[in-house]
């Protein structure tokens, strides 16, 4: 289970990008947030995971032992230990395009996987064939020995998920995962993941209603930083327009884009960790 | 649990792992037998450092006097920067020569081409050394010796440059011209030369950055300059001298590298300006 | 725009940057003490050199394997040990791995490495550690490092940060997200350099010979010291081998790595 609560971001000049997200998702549920460009979709999964920090506010993930694990007000070794358990899915993939395939799936593993061992031999036979079942589970099995530049991006997304699924999260986190494939590949990416809401609960981010109507089994509207709905998927015009309309006071900054200053690798430079 | 798909061979951890293993022991064995036939122990850079130590307790804090104390100082700086200065030039105005000689568009035959393209990458090949003293023993000890060593050196490296610029000219304006009843060398001067002639700045400009270290280098074989005065502040124990050589070159170089991207764009400016 | 304005602008363009020139190469002609009349007794005298320098005296050709061989192993093994420490100082001069305080540091002192031509290095390091391959081995590492060091940091600032953040979001150390995001990306353009950097070490171990490092270079001049010409046209031409025989291999590798990589 993946709950927020008062999750709020602003900006040192003042300007509330987020102002108290507060959603619960359980397992079985497949959750997209909808929201216009600027929204805030994105920077709540940043948040989340703690690529970006925020101001205020709380995120706990439970798994099936009860132990629960927040990743707002720590930071180091210890942010590292809960993001084992965030399955996260990109929009780009966001794979590392020299290695194979393979090797981009037992990746999702290193939170787990003792450093030293890592470096010096890599990984085991026996997290190959675990990783190997992911891929058949996204159907990309056979392109186990490409390197991942070759693929396409839909192939690269599903290889994200796989990545994902053998990570063993508690939870999945997508930020708008179909967003630069055509429909087909999009159809398929959804496909994928709407079986593994059974498994762990699911929180997207699209910007396509048909999409979540289809496939979600809940959605959160965003808009201008606050929730503005939580319920059905399947959504009247009216309720649609409140998620959309743009209105002549509703000219905000979008979210900050720039990159934090200092050490990247590790997130952000509040939340970022003392180096390994 | 195991899927019916083998994983193959290139991916599977144990396999690489060992073809890795085994590529970094034969590498570090090839380094250790090298070295082992070099007589040079990596430990006793360990164990010698306290020299490495004296020698810098020797030599600060340099001797910045040398500058005005020994007159031929900031003139052998000069004479390093003119030894680049000359050499690019030089070599440059040979090798644009050359260059149109040994291009597809603008060779006059093509036994000329292969020939010229033959010296030109015989030359790249040999190395500055051997120029030098060959060059050591036509025109005498000197500084003349080293300029002609850099000119020679630069004319095959600015040869290829030039030539791979010439032929990427854009044939539009070259046909355009010949059309016209030009003559070969009008239509090098007003639509060849016009294209190539930024990229061969550029060219010209990154040499004469290079050929100044090289001018450096060239001194302490006896061509004079700077790198003469260091070599010679070195082999009488002069250390405190030597840095100071040292900081001059460092400080001669720097400040060539900003004359030079000054000079650089000013021609650049002018020349977007005047487009 | 007049015939006259036009006429202007190029002397401006033209005219005055060419007597700027022309002065320029005027002084610095009488700086490096040319001569006319050197050059052109030199010219007379290069006919008769050649004639000092040919035949090559083919039977001191055994003599030279030996010298030849502790040249190319000076590059050999100095290009691989400055990658490695090159990786190092590139991790610590690439924005986003080091703080600022070591990447000003890192990329300063690797500026400051490349503004010394290798000669200088070696004769500090003879020195300091005395003739022979062991200080010619640590100058070419050090000058490996400041060019090979520099192209690392950049290739590292170029990963796509989404690859580290994705990393980063599996809950992996630094030293994993090196060892699987920033290796792999950038070992390719590390390979292609080495290959390049090794041609220069070659040619390099040639000139530091004759500074004392041995090799090849150290019996080249040994011979026109000793005014054994025909020696000295073997042991030009056994570097001369060196040289073109590293360069072919150095292309060679270099587009296979490239290519191999284009797969990717």
């Amino acid at each position: 289970m993946l709950r927020v609560t008062n999750l709020t971001k602003r900006l040192p000049d003042g300007t509330v990008l987020l102002d108290g997200i507060t959603f619960t998702v359980r397992k079985g549920e497949f959750v997209g947030i909808l929201g216009a460009s600027g929204a805030g979709k994105s920077l709540t999964m940043r948040c989340i995971v703690g690529l970006t920090s925020a101001s205020e506010g709380e995120v706990a993930f439970t798994g099936e032992q009860g132990k629960t694990y927040t990743t707002t007000t720590i930071k180091g070794a210890d942010l590292r230990r809960a993001r084992r358990n965030i399955g996260m899915i990109f929009q780009g993939s966001n794979l590392v395009k020299r290695l194979s395939v393979l090797e981009n799936v037992m990746v999702g593993r290193l939170g787990r996987i003792n450093p030293l061992r890592s470096w010096l031999y890599g990984f085991t036979d026996r997290e190959a064939e675990e990783a190997m079942d992911a891929l058949s589970r996204v159907d990309m099995a056979r392109f186990a020995a490409r390197p991942t530049g070759s693929l396409s991006g839909g192939e690269m997304q599903r290889v994200a998920i796989a990545r994902a699924i053998f990570q063993r999260p508690l939870c999945y986190l997508a930020d708008e995962p179909i967003a630069s494939l055509d429909p087909k590949n999009s159809l398929a990416i959804m496909r994928l993941l709407q079986p593994l809401a059974s498994e762990h609960p699911i929180l997207g981010s699209f910007h396509q209603p048909a999409m979540t109507a289809e496939f979600c089994t809940r959605v959160l509207g965003l808009r201008n930083g606050t929730i503005v709905y939580d319920g059905s998927p399947k959504m009247s015009p009216s309720q649609l327009a409140a998620i959309y309309s743009q209105e002549p006071n509703d000219e905000r900054p979008s979210e900050p884009q720039r990159r934090p200053k200092g050490p990247m690798i590790g997130g952000a430079v509040m939340a970022a960790g003392n180096p390994a | 649990m195991s899927d019916a798909t083998a994983i193959p061979n290139a991916v599977l951890p144990s396999v690489s792992f060992r073809r890795r293993a085994a590529a970094v022991a034969a590498a570090i064995t090839c380094l250790a037998a090298s070295l082992a036939f070099m007589k040079a122990n990596p430990l006793d850079f360990f164990r010698d450092f306290h020299y490495v130590a004296n020698l810098v307790g020797e030599m600060l804090p340099p001797n910045l006097a040398l500058l005005w104390r020994k007159k031929s100082i900031l003139p052998s700086l000069g004479e390093t920067i003119s030894m680049a200065f000359l050499g690019t030039l030089g070599g440059a105005a040979v090798a644009m020569v050359l260059a149109l000689a040994a291009a597809r568009n603008t060779s006059p035959h093509p036994l000329v081409r292969g020939s010229v393209q033959t010296m030109l990458a015989a030359e790249r090949c040999t190395p500055n050394l051997v120029i030098l003293l060959v060059l050591l023993t036509a025109v005498g000890i000197g500084p003349f010796a080293a300029t002609l060593s850099l000119l020679v050196g630069s004319i095959g490296m600015f040869g290829k440059l030039f030539a791979n610029a010439i032929e990427q000219v854009d044939a539009g304006p070259v046909d355009a011209i010949a059309a016209g009843g030009a003559s070969r060398l009008q239509v090098i001067r007003y639509a060849v030369l016009p294209q190539v002639a930024p990229s061969i700045v550029a060219n010209i400009f990154f040499a004469f950055d290079v050929n100044l270290r090289a001018a450096v280098a060239l001194g302490v074989f006896g061509g004079g300059g700077i790198g003469f005065e260091l070599n010679v502040a070195r082999s009488v124990l002069r250390y405190k001298d030597m840095l100071a050589c040292l900081i001059l070159v460092i400080v001669m170089i720097t400040v060539m590298e900003r004359v030079g991207d000054f000079f650089r764009r000013r021609l650049f400016r002018l020349e977007a300006v005047l487009e | 725009m007049t015939w006259a304005d036009f006429r202007l602008e190029r002397y401006g363009r033209i005219v005055k940057p060419g007597a700027v020139l022309l002065l320029l190469t005027v002084l610095a002609l009488w700086r490096v003490d040319a001569n006319v009349a050197d050059l052109a007794s030199g010219i007379t005298k290069g006919v008769s050199i050649f004639r000092l320098f040919l035949p090559p005296a083919w039977s001191a050709f055994p003599s030279m394997i030996q010298p030849a061989l502790v040249t190319v192993l000076l590059a050999l093994t100095a290009t691989p040990i400055g990658a490695a420490c090159a990786l190092a100082f590139g991790l610590a001069a690439a924005r986003n791995v080091a703080p600022p305080w070591l990447r000003a540091s890192a990329r300063t002192a690797m500026a400051f490495e490349r503004g010394l031509p290798e000669i200088v290095i070696l004769l500090i390091l003879v020195a300091a550690f005395g003739l022979g391959p062991f200080a010619g081995i640590i100058a070419l590492v050090i000058g490996s490092v400041g060019m090979l060091g520099k192209l690392v940091g950049d290739a590292i600032e170029e990963i796509d940060p989404g690859t580290v953040d994705s990393v980063a979001c599996v809950g992996a150390t630094h030293a994993q997200m090196i060892r699987f995001v920033v290796l792999p990306e950038i070992l390719p353009a590390l390979l292609a350099n080495m290959m390049f950097r090794f041609e220069v070490n070659i040619r390099a171990s040639v000139l530091l010979g004759a500074v004392g490092a041995g090799g090849i270079g150290y019996e080249l001049t040994l011979a026109m010291n000793q005014l054994e010409y025909g020696k000295a046209t073997v042991a030009a031409f056994v570097s001369f081998v060196l040289v073109f025989v590293s360069e072919r291999a150095s292309n060679l590798i270099r587009s296979r790595v490239l290519a191999g990589d284009r797969l990717a």
